[in-house]
């Protein structure tokens, strides 16, 4: 088991050498000019304006745990899907009571406000 | 039994715990949500309760040599006796916290259904991860133990020390289970199975050096739940900030979740395995039972002593557990030890929710939870001020009480197993305990208190503290029935015996 573990080491070794090297030939062989223009984030993009350590309104985390509700599901879904055929009626019972706990998640998040946008 | 049939306690308790919460939002009804939930928390846990012991006369049947998950009837779990008596005490814990918790919810928060639901299903988060034999269904059980107790601890949201003390509590906990995880994945490169059974199988032939190194990563995991010496350092943050029926949960609740895992992990998993971890089990009992009896001593808050003091009875319970790593091994089928946990466990955890109980009534009237504060507390309520007698001589382990019994059969296994120093330790660091706790009954019968208003104690507070009072001397007094549980309760699915 942890002889085949060496395959991976091998792996990682060469995967992390081959940007390296990339990178240092690209480094050793570029012309080095800079000037202001250059030197901005966006070089032909616009000006950036402000601090990047802004704070996010938090109803967008709430979102985005209800989104990843519905994430979960598709891919608990697919698979079931996929296999519905060979499944017995049990499963089918299964995958119900799985959508009805996450409904019953939306339907908390609905009636607390979280998708009211304010 | 089949698999459905042996699932029902968790079934039930999942039923409740979201019903729960579904009626609290369905009928938006602040009358009606105070009069009913707390009951249907009370009714969740006792039909949780009777389910359990539908169950427990079945789960006698099995076949105990090599259960690999292939032929068991639920894959990834064991519905044995030990899980049993583990899911009984969460289910217990959650019964008498939820009673517990009434006023002081009423008083604090606007948020009943969350926090019954939370509770029951940190309940059913302890009965998945106590009977988990598989690696990936003890972490998955394990974080969602840790999730619902991280936002019970911070439930109190407008109070900055509750937040403070769950956000303590979650940074350690991601690191505590970052570091078992990776314990995790070196038995797996070790083993290449994620089943303890045959983790248990495979370990003969793999590096000794490995396997110690993933053990002791793995016991950081399980460690932080049980706050062991030196994975403790949340826990006083945690307890002093949380509110208080969440402290108590959070004492008895993941500790006994986090012991049992390690009991299962090293019976099953590791006798095979050809080292000593007698020495490893006995330092960090001993360490836990001094730096957490060392410290108590200089607690002024009621809560953070006691959380000092549940470190203390946690290395208490590991001395079982080097108990039993100490047998010879040719005595594999022997749990001695282990059932010592589970008697002390028992004990601990009626003893130690009475002691909260006190503390919730005490906190619900004068606001505080100062060890000040209880001068003269015996002018005031004597019934309760006794209560905290006999919860405090069983926490010392002084005779006519369960912590006398719990103690003795702990202390009692590391002597058979020719661990003196350990023993000595134990008995030992129970002196140095005495100091504290009498220091608090001090306060409570000598001291004269600046307030003598009678404390008014409510019915269901009035019920917890009765039962956890009889309960705690009727171990003593009557003890075989309970001796023979936690004996017969020492069987484990999936040992290689």
């Amino acid at each position: 088991m942890l002889q085949e573990f060496e395959f991976v080491g091998v792996l990682s070794a060469i995967t992390l050498t081959i940007p390296i090297v990339t990178l240092l030939i690209a480094w050793a062989l570029r012309p080095k000019k800079p000037n202001p223009a250059k030197q901005t984030t966006y070089e032909s993009g616009m000006e950036t304006i402000g601090d990047a350590w802004v704070q996010f309104k938090a109803q967008y985390y709430i979102y985005a745990i209800i989104y990843v509700v519905f994430d979960v599901e598709a891919i608990f879904l697919f698979p079931f899907a996929v296999a519905l055929r060979q499944l017995p009626l049990y499963a089918l019972v299964w995958a119900v009571v799985f959508i009805v706990l996450l409904v019953d998640g939306l339907l908390y998040g609905w009636r607390k406000g979280a998708l009211r946008w304010n | 039994m089949d698999a459905l049939r042996l699932l029902t306690p968790e079934i039930t308790i999942t039923i409740f715990a979201f019903a729960i919460i579904s009626l609290d939002i369905a009928w938006n009804d602040e009358n009606k949500s105070r009069r009913i939930l707390p009951w249907l928390a009370f009714a969740g846990g006792l039909a949780t309760l009777l389910m359990i012991f539908y169950i427990w006369p079945h789960v006698d049947q099995y076949n105990y040599t090599a259960a690999t998950d292939a032929g068991r009837e639920v894959p990834m779990l064991a519905v044995d006796r030990m899980s049993l008596f583990f899911k009984m005490i969460a289910v217990l814990t959650v019964i008498l916290v939820g009673l517990s918790a009434g006023e002081y919810v009423e008083k604090h928060t606007p948020f009943r259904g969350e926090f019954y639901g939370l509770m029951l299903l940190a309940g059913l988060s302890i009965m998945l991860l106590v009977s988990s034999t598989n690696l990936i269904m003890i972490y998955l059980a394990l974080e969602f133990l840790s999730i619902t107790s991280y936002i019970l601890t911070g439930f109190l949201r407008r109070d900055a020390r509750s937040i403070e003390a769950a956000l303590k509590y979650f940074l350690y906990g991601a690191l505590a289970s970052g570091v078992m995880l990776y314990g995790f994945s070196l038995l797996y490169g070790a083993t290449g199975s994620v089943d303890l059974a045959t983790i248990a199988g495979s370990l003969e032939t793999t590096q000794a050096g490995l396997v110690v190194a993933a053990v002791i990563l793995m016991l950081a995991g399980f460690g932080f739940k049980i706050a062991l010496v030196p994975f403790h350092q949340w826990s006083p943050d945690a307890y002093e900030g949380a509110p208080t029926p969440i402290t108590a949960f959070l004492s008895v609740g993941p500790k006994a979740a986090g012991l049992a895992v390690l009991i299962r992990v090293m019976v099953v998993a590791l006798p095979a395995f050809d080292v000593n971890w007698t020495p490893i089990l006995s330092l960090v009992a001993i360490f836990t039972m001094s730096v957490g009896n060392l410290v108590a001593l200089w607690q002024t808050n009621m809560k953070r002593m006691l959380a000092y003091s549940s470190i203390a009875q946690a290395g208490y319970m590991l001395v079982g557990l080097a108990a039993w790593s100490a047998a010879p091994p040719s005595a594999v089928a022997y749990l001695g030890g282990v059932d010592a946990i589970m008697l002390f466990l028992l004990a601990y955890m009626f003893t130690n929710l009475g002691v909260f109980a006190i503390a919730i009534i005490l906190e619900n009237q004068m606001g505080t939870s100062e060890i000040a504060d209880y001068a003269g507390l015996i002018r005031r309520s004597p019934y309760l001020s006794v209560a905290l007698l006999i919860f405090f001589l069983s926490l010392v382990g002084i005779p006519p009480t369960s912590g006398f019994i719990g103690k003795l059969f702990v202390f009692g296994a590391a002597v058979n197993q020719g661990l003196y120093v350990l023993a000595l330790f134990g008995v030992f660091n129970s002196v140095i305990s005495v100091a504290y706790y009498f220091g608090v009954l001090r306060n409570v019968f000598f001291e004269k208190g600046s307030d003598e208003s009678p404390i008014r104690v409510g019915v269901a507070m009035n019920t917890v503290v009765t039962i956890t009072v009889v309960m705690t001397l009727l171990i003593a007094l009557y003890g075989q029935p309970f001796i023979q549980l936690a004996a017969d309760s020492a069987q484990i699915l999936a040992a290689n015996f």
